[in-house]
């Protein structure tokens, strides 16, 4: 007999033993032959080992690139829907795809019942969902809330020797091994994922491993979906709360205007003398009777506009309309005032203006907005109005060589009830609703107001719409 | 011989402005408190022009200016409907039930008369 070991790089992996019935040893040549034949097996047996490594590594890789992929689409699910039933649904078929079962399940915990409610499923009928649906699980319950009471994943490798009412279930169902993973989020049980085989059998600690990555997307999905419900309902109370603020002051400023009116139009008559002739003093105090309450009513009719734009409800009256004539009306309204204080005051408009569609009445109130603060706030030199069209727009300047405004208060100016200085309210008079109910009505006609001005070197403001506006933009 | 003017407003104060301007202006002034005490003045008195609040009890001065603009005896007559500035669209309203002019409020007494005024040298005589 003769025995020739098997030598991998010096390494015993095996030995080829030859016998023969004759008594008579081993030539030389013989056994150098035996040696090439156990060469030869050993770089057969080596290709085969490398071979089927390979295909085991190809495996290996196979699963980690889907597992890698699934996770990827998974992840996707997480991040690109809000839409919890269509993330819940994605994972539960991954999950059963790769942990090479047939069916399963992920439930939410209800804070409030204290159950867990199946909320997505693969590979379940419709009878065995009705049946998990009729029976109550809890903290505590033999599968998915024993994995939650433990706050770790739960296997059980064959049903039957742990019979339960719900597992049951399951196993009537034709399911004998489950894996239960918890969904559990920073300080509260938020679900759990289950799987099931039809086959009995322990689950690899890489199935469990994988599973709990997908109990990790699950959480992150319907917390965030949770969240979102949440500031979509925030939400929701704030626009109601807002709409009724402004119905309020709806309602509220025409009430005030009512009584205003009266008075009004008493001191008017008054004045008109209607009544005989008051005396000079009588006069002055009505005078001022009259510019107060001049005051108020603007102050209130700000207000309505404001909070008519807020609720949606200031329609534009779109027709044709005149720039020029708009410009010429606002400058025939204000050279009173700006010859009052003894400033230059022009208007440029082109000649050729072509005519323009949208509320000629609004924009009339927006450029006498700007031209009466350019007035207000300029004490010497110049006013002026520049208008011309370009490119299907309109764009209006009102210039002024008043105090200028501060880069950093440009912005505040727009505000409600913000005035650059606060002490300018009281000393020049002005609502501060003006700025934002001007810019606004420019908005809705889908133009833009803005202003470009330095301290000591005057402000202007423009503002450019288009020249036909048929439809009115929505509130900013 | 003074012109009649038929004042329809449910506002006691804002009635009493209107008497006391137009009666100082040389009208004579007949009041109706809602639209339908309206209508039956405006037969009985044929007034040379009315002036009509919006928000009147029983008939609101829309559908009271529709049934006048309708009726042939009383079509001719001037109606200055009076709209309010709180609610959007009312001049476009006012347009449409047939007033032959329209004033928002908060009106200056002076500017009505003004309105007044006008449109009762250009309107045909009714008597």
């Amino acid at each position: 007999m003769l025995g020739v070991p098997l030598l991998r790089e010096g390494t015993l992996i095996g030995v080829m033993g030859l016998a023969r019935p004759v008594v008579k040893p081993f030539s030389t040549k013989q056994i150098e032959l035996a040696a090439t034949f156990a060469d030869q097996a050993v770089i057969a047996i080596e290709n085969v080992r490398l071979f089927s490594e390979v295909q085991t590594r190809t495996e290996e890789l196979a699963r980690s690139v889907e597992e890698l992929r699934a996770l990827g689409e998974v992840s996707q699910a997480v991040n690109s829907t809000l839409d919890l039933e269509t993330v819940l649904t994605t994972i539960v078929a991954k999950a059963v795809q790769l942990s090479g079962t047939e069916a399963g399940a992920i439930y939410t915990f209800d804070e409030k019942t204290e159950k867990f409610e199946l909320s997505s499923t693969s590979g379940m009928d419709a009878a065995l969902i009705a049946a998990i649906r009729e029976r109550d699980i809890r903290i505590g319950t033999p599968g998915i809330g024993q994995a939650a009471a433990n706050r770790a994943p739960v296997q059980i490798p064959d049903v039957r020797n742990e019979p339960s009412e719900l597992l049951d279930v399951v196993v009537r169902a034709g399911f004998r091994a489950l894996l239960c993973i918890p969904l559990l989020g920073a300080n509260r049980i938020v679900g759990a994922l289950v799987v099931r085989r039809r086959t009995p059998g322990e689950f690899p600690q890489s199935t469990v491993d994988l599973l709990e990555t997908f109990a990790d997307q699950s959480v992150l999905a319907i917390q965030n979906a949770r969240l979102f419900r949440e500031i979509e309902e925030k939400g929701r109370q704030l626009q109601e709360a807002s709409r009724h603020k402004s119905q309020f002051l709806a309602n509220m400023s025409h009430e005030l205007r009512t009584p205003l009116n009266a008075i009004l139009g008493y001191t008017e008559l008054i004045l008109d003398s209607i009544y005989g002739e008051p005396t000079d003093k009588m006069r002055t105090v009505l005078e001022r009777l009259e510019s107060n309450g001049r005051h108020l009513l603007g102050l209130i009719n700000d207000v309505l506009d404001l909070s008519k734009i807020e609720a949606g409800q200031l329609a534009l009256s779109l027709d044709d309309y005149s720039l020029s004539d708009v410009v010429h009306g606002v400058v025939s309204a204000v050279e009173p005032l700006a010859a009052e204080k003894r400033l230059a005051f022009k208007a440029e408009v082109s000649s050729d203006l072509p005519t323009g569609h949208g509320d000629g009445r609004r924009l009339s109130q927006v450029l006498l907005n700007l031209v009466g603060n350019a007035i207000k706030f300029t004490d010497k030199g110049e006013v002026a109005i520049r208008s011309w069209a370009a490119n299907g727009a309109f764009t209006v300047a009102v210039c002024d060589t008043g105090p200028g405004i501060a880069v950093a208060d440009q912005a505040k100016i727009f505000e409600e009830f913000q005035q650059a200085d606060s002490s300018i309210t009281r000393k020049k008079g002005g609502t501060g609703l003006g700025l934002s109910i001007a810019k606004r009505i420019i908005e809705m006609h889908g133009g833009r107001l803005w202003v470009e001005s330095e301290p000591g070197k005057g402000s202007t403001f423009y503002f450019t719409l288009p020249m036909r506006v048929e439809a009115q933009a929505g509130p900013s | 011989m003074s012109k009649r003017i038929l004042v329809i407003e449910d506002q006691e104060d804002n009635r009493q402005i209107l008497r006391d301007l137009l009666t100082n202006a040389d009208f004579e002034v007949i009041e109706a408190e809602d639209g339908e005490a309206g209508l039956a003045a405006a037969a009985a008195h044929r007034p040379d022009l009315i002036l009509m609040d919006i928000q009147l009890p029983i008939l609101d001065g829309y559908e009271a200016t529709r049934r006048l603009k309708a009726n042939a005896a009383l079509r001719t007559i001037p109606v200055i409907v009076v709209t309010s500035y709180a609610l959007g669209g009312d001049a476009d309203k006012a347009r449409a039930a047939g007033c032959d002019a329209y004033i928002s409020k908060p009106y200056s007494p002076r500017q009505l008369l003004a309105k007044v005024r006008e449109y009762l040298s250009t309107s045909v005589p009714t008597r």
